[in-house]
């Protein structure tokens, strides 16, 4: 039997935000993408094509990701320790999947064709296809795994299955989104075959950096925290995030020398990248965060300021990848200009209170502390 | 079956951008929505400053990246060549205007370049995003032809409402011949300087195919492997102010 | 408020958008408060069953004036393209001529004629204006002008015209409509701020008042002077179909040389581009005129040559005149010893900037290649020494043998139109001919000791004058046809725009303009594409072509025909006038008047009628029958030019001067030597020689302020057409208004950023621009293609806002053309 642990951290209050703050921004932009349609984004042929929506897509889907890499610790390779977080992790994989999805369906021109067309008329060769169908299989798969562990099936070999399965489903999702991205060698600065290994990487920095800020939210502090949690957030928790970020600064700082280092055409955008203060608060964040972690603070500001770190970079990867304005002339002279508009702002806070509304909701209803009980040593 | 191609003389090529506004009418395009675009680029210094130009209109390529990438397969090439887009598929997830090297594919709903918008004084209904009342009477969804509905991409179609319409085995499509004048493509039409030459890349004999060869005719980026179906040539001496850009974009590195 | 809303409002008709955009141009949208006009007039529209008719036209937004084919498929016109049967368009088209469909369905346009309701005018009183009638609205403009007759005050009638389009607006109507009723002002058309320096460069020369027919095609080399080629020089359709040919097909190849003051297409698109300081183009001129002499380059058939064959042109020494035996030239001794001896390519470079080495290099190119042509527009004329500047640039030509040679260039002949329906002449009344109007100046002092005593035109001078009096009296009563001087004249928010606030204005545009917005009555005329309209060809190629515009749809709203408006009025106007006009009919009755000469003289295309002139859209006879050949002026017999010349022909058909040769030394302008020496206080010597003089810079600044034409401008309409605005000033980037070019250097030194906000200064006024910062233009240079800015304009060019160049141009003209000097301008520039 698994133990029911009263979360003493503010959920009610993280539910009634993330409700209020859906109400709000889907407001916002169905009112506005109902009247102006996506022209009340500040997307545009002559621009910039994928704008803060897709940043936001590609944010949570793949904290999504890290977040099943998490779970998957205790669940796929055994380390038991992980297992008081890995309930929550798996839910959380969900949520954060479903914020990403939803922000990319208010950027999509006909969402709801989308449904049809790409089964009626499957494009095999299309990275797009092939990461919607991991994406939706891994969802599946989560919420079967999800469903299993809800039901205190930590260990049969169908739970195992189930989640060795959604392990494999979201680590090729993500590499095929990496190729949407690595495979445009007509955009340099994204092109390259390691970008799925990129991708990988800030995946998994992203979810121990959400399971670190959630389990804290959860509890209100380590010392509400059951000792195990409390044992695992100070221990290899915090050990597993150091190593990984520290593996992601050295790939953010690797691919800023190249492309600053790099004269093909396109890759000009780095120095504007680094002329940008964003740049270096991303930096100064991820590298703060990461001496924190190894001089054994509590992990919890580390896990916000790489949170914030990871979403600049998100920010400065799917937006300077289009900022040199291919064949444009004297119409775009320089880099394009670009800022979100209020209503593509609305669709960041649409994410994220999906992703908090789901959670606390997860929180209140479905148990998200348990663990299987004797199992972790 | 041809396989439509064009040939751009960058030595007669004068800018004036009779090109563009043939197919915005034709076409009936936003305004700043250049399906076919000519862009200028300024380099150097007074009293020596550069001031070139390039014609660009979808290239139309064999190998088109904006094709494979498209999830729903609205994006295809037409068995005589052409890229085009079945907007009764298209979900506009725009994937297809990051993967296209040239920058030719564009996104219905976005503001407008100025102010007040056509689109509000010229309002659509049903499945237009807009109404001018001077559009043409062709309006072939499946092929991407007319006024485009809202949430899609749309793109050149090679004026497909004319050229496919071409009697088999046409060499050339030329305003010079009056039996082939309204199947040629509006830009090619009215270019004033003949600088625009349009027929069958697969016709050895075709006018393409011999300026190609007797031109030494160059494909923009050759190293996206996406071989376009435009081909640009510029003949012998000095050009006139036309000319391939040295980049996509003006923008140097520090 | 403002004038668009004000005209919404007001309307009584269907807005453009509304009607049209459900698709019922053609069926109308039921009766609108009682209005049955507008529906009536549109249940008419063609209906074509299965394809678009194609209507054989000719396009309105520029003098060109093309053949066009215009689609209309079930009553939707859809598609203009070029007439291929067309001699200018080939078939081919500028980018403006496909955006006419716009300018027919132009939301903005008058639907009907309208009465102000407002008798206060200013930029932001609003009009109110009210629907009438036509016979209303006819009936109120000529008892107006009836009772002035009466008084004996005809003269304050002032009919100004912008682009004439032929017999049925202009020359049966317009110009006898002044003669008949009796106004010296009736009409005064816009040369002065089109390009009467050019034409009167000619006519003091080889004494042709016109501008030349060019025959580029046959030509090795062209040296252009601020005629922008490739953006804006007429016929533009047809100049880059020539520049297709002359540098990418035909052998040799045409070598360009052009000179302007910034980096455009055409300088890019040119062998050299000689980026030369304003209004310098005359020193260039003489420099290159100078080195063609020295070196021995000039053609000998043409212009002669020295007695003993040896070449006695020196730098710096004067020559006996009897030493050399002039051909079809007169007076180049006395000009090389008063002027040229000592314009060296070192002098000229000195003043225009541009290297030495460079002048020569030209020189040299062009006095060795024949043919060649030096041609000229407004960068080298529109200034105080616009006609010098002119001059020394057209007698290069002479000095190549240029004139009216293969390659050459010559004057354009007219078409063999058959006799008016009435002839004025007969239906002047004893008011007409001896009214106390014939003692009056005109308000422009046109002609006028006073004024611009060689002046075609001043339509600048009439704002200032009929405010000041200068005249002797002020307008009452002003009606105008494509012009709006109220926006496009200089210093115009001080002059025209308060003059027409205290005259009764009757606007017959299609569209909004500032006049309009100051006007009392609107008689909106149909757009290009919805009526008849005659037009011998502008000067072309020499050869004769007159064009059709043929409506290729009903018009849409309740508009008609200016000239068929004109006959209206003229028909209500006391005493014989009114029969004059009755005679004339309509507009389209002129045109099958007209088209009775092709009877005896067919054209080249099959046109003999008015039917088979409807039919081919064009009229034409080829060749040009005149030729020179290695100094021998021959015509045509219609085999060949076989048939010589003598040098009576020639002065009575081609160098009209009194020497019947190209003159140096102008006899035309020493006709009006005292004149010319007391407003001018040129030398004695070399008063009437092409000769250089420091032009007049004016606007007390420190920087040249030019203000381009651009190829979107289509008569001005441009500016509130949204796909013309996107396209305007490529260049530079120009696709949301005029960017104003700034030199780096200036730039950095006034603290100005690309894409910041500037304030331009001058004596007159200042505007606010967005500063472009490109090395295109000279670091001495500001460049603000002229287009917005307007106030009144329609929709796009009101949202836009935008710079209006003429608000910082002082008033200046030509002393010897009257061409205002829209380029001499200098100004100061800050950071808004």
């Amino acid at each position: 039997m698994t133990t029911q642990v009263e979360a003493k951290g503010p959920v009610g209050m993280a539910m009634m935000a993330g409700v209020a703050g859906l109400v709000i921004s889907l407001g916002i932009v169905f009112s506005n993408l109902m009247s102006s349609g996506h022209a009340s984004f500040n997307t545009g042929s002559n621009g910039v094509t994928w704008g803060l929506p897709v940043v936001n897509y590609v944010f949570f889907v793949l904290t999504s990701t890290g977040l099943t890499f998490v779970a998957s610790l205790a669940m796929v390779f055994g380390f038991k320790e992980f297992y008081p977080i890995a309930k929550r992790c798996v839910w959380l994989a969900v949520v954060t999947l479903i914020a990403g999805f939803a922000s990319l369906a208010l950027e999509i021109g006909h969402p709801f064709r989308m449904l049809w067309a790409i089964p009626l008329s499957f494009q095999y060769l299309s990275p797009l296809n092939w990461m919607g169908v991991f994406y939706l299989a891994y969802l599946v798969l989560l919420l079967l795994k999800f469903q299993k562990v809800n039901a205190n099936d930590w260990d049969s070999s169908g739970s195992r299955t189930l989640g060795i399965a959604s392990f494999v489903a979201v680590v090729i999702a993500h590499g095929t989104l990496g190729g949407v991205f690595g495979a445009m060698i007509m955009r340099p600065m994204w092109y390259g075959p390691l970008v799925p290994i990129y991708f990988l990487l800030t995946a998994a920095v992203s979810g121990a950096a959400f399971a670190v800020l959630i389990t804290y939210l959860t509890y209100g502090s380590a010392g509400n925290m059951p000792e195990k949690v409390r044992n695992l957030m100070a221990g290899s928790m915090s050990k597993v995030f150091a190593a990984v970020l520290a593996v992601v600064i050295l790939a953010v700082v690797s691919r800023t020398v190249i492309g600053l280092w790099t004269n093909a055409d396109g890759m000009q955008v780095w120095d504007h990248v680094v002329a940008s203060p964003w740049y270096w608060i991303e930096i100064v964040l991820m590298v703060a965060a990461f001496l924190m972690l190894v001089n054994g603070s509590s992990p919890m500001l580390p896990a916000l300021m790489v949170i914030v770190s990871l979403f600049i970079g998100r920010y400065e990867f799917i937006i300077s990848g289009q900022l040199v304005p291919l064949f444009k002339g004297s119409w775009v002279p320089g880099l394009i200009q670009y800022t979100p508009s209020l209503t593509e702002w609305m669709t960041t806070l649409v994410a994220f209170s999906i992703a908090l509304a789901g959670w606390a909701v997860g929180e209140k209803m479905l148990n998200l502390a348990a663990a299987p009980e004797g199992k972790n040593s | 079956m041809a396989k439509w191609g064009m040939v751009i003389d960058l030595e007669k090529c004068t800018g004036c951008q009779a090109c563009s506004t043939a197919c915005q009418m034709e076409n009936n395009r936003l305004p700043g929505e250049n399906y076919q675009d000519v862009l200028y680029y300024t380099e150097g210094k007074q009293p020596t400053p550069t001031l070139k130009w390039f014609p660009r209109p979808c290239m139309h390529c064999e190998e088109p990246s904006c094709l494979h990438v498209c999830p729903t397969k609205a994006t295809f090439k037409t068995a005589d060549g052409v890229v085009l887009i079945d907007w009764n598929k298209c979900i506009g997830c725009k994937f297809c205007m990051i993967a296209c090297p040239y920058g030719v594919r564009f996104y219905t709903d976005e503001k407008p370049l100025i102010e007040p918008n056509i689109k509000d004084v010229f309002k659509g209904s049903g499945d237009l995003s807009w109404n001018p009342p001077y559009k043409g009477p062709q309006q072939d969804n499946a092929h991407g032809v007319g006024i485009q509905p809202n949430g899609v991409v749309s793109k050149c179609t090679f004026c497909y409402h004319k050229i496919s319409k071409a009697p088999a085995g046409t060499a050339n499509l030329t305003n010079e011949d009056e039996a082939t004048r309204e199947f040629t493509p509006a830009c090619v039409r009215t270019c004033a300087p003949t600088a625009r030459y349009f027929g069958d890349l697969d016709n050895p004999n075709s006018e393409v195919s011999r300026m190609i060869s007797s031109k030494k005719g160059t494909r923009l980026l050759e190293h996206t492997g996406n071989k376009p179906q435009v081909y640009y040539v510029t003949g012998s001496g000095a050009g006139g102010g036309a000319a391939v850009p040295m980049g996509r974009n003006g923008i140097n590195k520090v | 408020m403002n004038i668009l809303n004000t005209l919404i409002t007001r309307r009584r008709f269907l807005q453009a958008a509304g009607a049209t955009s459900a698709g019922a141009v053609a069926l109308g949208s039921g009766k609108i408060g009682g209005f049955a006009t507008l529906s009536e007039a549109q249940a008419a529209a063609p209906e074509a069953s299965g394809g678009a008719t194609v209507t054989k036209s000719i396009c309105g937004q520029c003098p060109a004036r093309c053949g066009i084919d215009i689609y209309n498929t079930n009553g939707r016109v859809h598609a203009i393209y070029g007439n291929n049967d067309h001699p200018i368009a080939n078939g081919k088209g500028c980018p403006k001529m496909h955006l006419g469909t716009y300018m027919l369905y132009d939301p903005d346009r008058f639907k009907g004629p309208m009465k102000r309701t407002n008798p206060n005018k200013g930029r932001n009183e609003d009009p109110k204006f009210v629907p009438i009638s036509w016979d209303e609205a006819y009936k109120t403009v000529a008892d107006r002008l009836n009772n002035l007759r009466d008084k004996g005050e005809s003269h304050k009638f002032g009919l100004f015209f912008g682009r004439g389009w032929g017999a049925t607006d202009v020359g049966l109507t317009i110009v006898p409509f002044g003669e008949l009723y009796g106004s010296p002002n009736a009409p005064i058309g816009h040369s002065s701020i089109c390009s009467d320096g050019s034409v009167l460069a000619k006519q003091c020369t080889d004494g042709n008042a016109s501008y030349s027919s060019y025959d580029y095609r046959h030509s090795n080399y062209l040296l252009i002077f601020g005629a922008n080629f490739l953006e804006a020089f007429r016929p533009y359709n047809n100049n880059l179909q020539v520049w297709g040919y002359i540098r990418g097909v035909k052998t040799p190849k045409t070598r360009v040389t052009y000179v302007d003051v910034h980096m455009n297409q055409t300088a890019a698109a040119a062998d050299r581009a000689l980026l030369v300081k304003p209004g310098t183009d005359g020193a260039l001129a003489l420099a290159i005129a100078h080195v063609i002499l020295t070196e021995g380059l000039w053609e000998k058939s043409f212009v002669g040559d020295f007695k003993d064959g040896a070449n006695l042109f020196k730098t710096g020494q004067t020559l006996d005149p009897a030493s050399f035996n002039e051909k079809w030239v007169k007076g180049l001794i006395e000009w090389w010893n008063a002027e040229l001896k000592d314009r060296t390519p070192k002098w000229a470079a000195g003043v225009t900037t541009i290297a030495e080495d460079l002048i020569t290099q030209t020189a040299r190119e062009f006095g060795s290649t024949r043919p060649a042509i030096a041609l000229f527009e407004r960068g080298a004329h529109v200034h105080s020494n616009g006609v010098l500047n002119g001059m020394a640039i057209h007698s290069l030509n002479a000095l190549v043998g240029s004139l009216f040679a293969e390659g050459g260039l010559g004057y354009q002949m007219g078409p063999s139109y058959g006799p008016s329906p009435a002839n004025a002449a007969d239906y002047m009344d004893d008011y007409a001919k001896n009214g106390p109007h014939k003692k009056m100046p005109r308000i422009d002092l046109k002609g006028h000791e006073d004024g611009y005593l060689m002046a075609k035109n001043m339509i600048q001078e009439v704002g200032k004058n009929h405010l000041s009096g200068k005249a002797g009296y002020k307008l009452d009563t002003a009606l105008f046809y494509m012009t709006n001087p109220v926006f496009s004249t200089p210093n115009a928010k001080n002059e025209w725009e308060e003059a027409v606030k205290t005259m009764f204005v009757i606007d017959t545009s299609p569209f909004p303009s500032e006049v309009a917005m100051m006007a009392d009555i609107i008689l909106p005329d149909n757009t290009y594409i919805e009526r008849y309209q005659d037009a011998p060809t502008y000067p072309f190629q020499g050869f004769p072509l007159a064009q059709l515009r043929v409506p290729a749809i009903k018009p849409l709203y309740d508009t008609r025909t200016f000239g068929d408006s004109l006959i209206a009025i003229g028909s209500l106007i006391k005493g014989p006038t009114s029969e004059y006009f009755k005679k004339l009919e309509s507009a389209e009755n002129i045109v099958r008047h007209l088209a009775k000469g092709f009877e005896k003289d067919p054209g080249d295309n099959g046109v003999k009628d008015f039917e088979t002139w409807k039919a081919k859209g064009c009229w034409f006879k080829k060749p040009y029958v005149y030729r020179q050949v290695r100094g021998e002026f021959l015509k045509w017999d219609g085999k060949g030019y076989n048939n010589p010349m003598s040098a009576e022909d020639v002065k009575k058909d081609l160098l009209m001067t009194d020497s019947g040769k190209f003159e140096f030394v102008s006899s035309y302008m020493e006709h009006k030597k005292d004149w010319v020496l007391a407003k001018t206080g040129r030398d004695p010597v070399k008063y009437n020689m092409p000769h250089w003089e420091e032009p007049k810079y004016t606007g007390g600044g420190d920087v040249h302020f030019i203000s381009p034409k651009t190829a979107m401008h289509a008569e001005g309409r441009g500016g509130n057409i949204p796909h013309a605005i996107t396209l305007l000033q490529p260049a530079a980037g120009g696709n949301k208004g005029a960017l104003a070019e700034i030199h780096p250097s200036l730039a950095s030194a006034k603290g100005i950023k690309d894409g910041g906000r500037i304030k331009i200064k001058s004596a007159v006024g200042e505007i606010i621009a967005t500063a472009r910062v490109t090395e295109l233009t000279r670091p001495d240079t500001i460049v603000l293609p002229f287009e917005h800015g307007h106030w009144a304009w329609g929709r796009w060019a009101k949202a836009l806002g935008g710079s209006h160049v003429d608000e910082i141009v002082p008033q200046q003209s030509d002393r010897i053309s009257g061409m205002c000097n829209y380029y001499t301008g200098k100004v100061t520039v800050e950071r808004a």
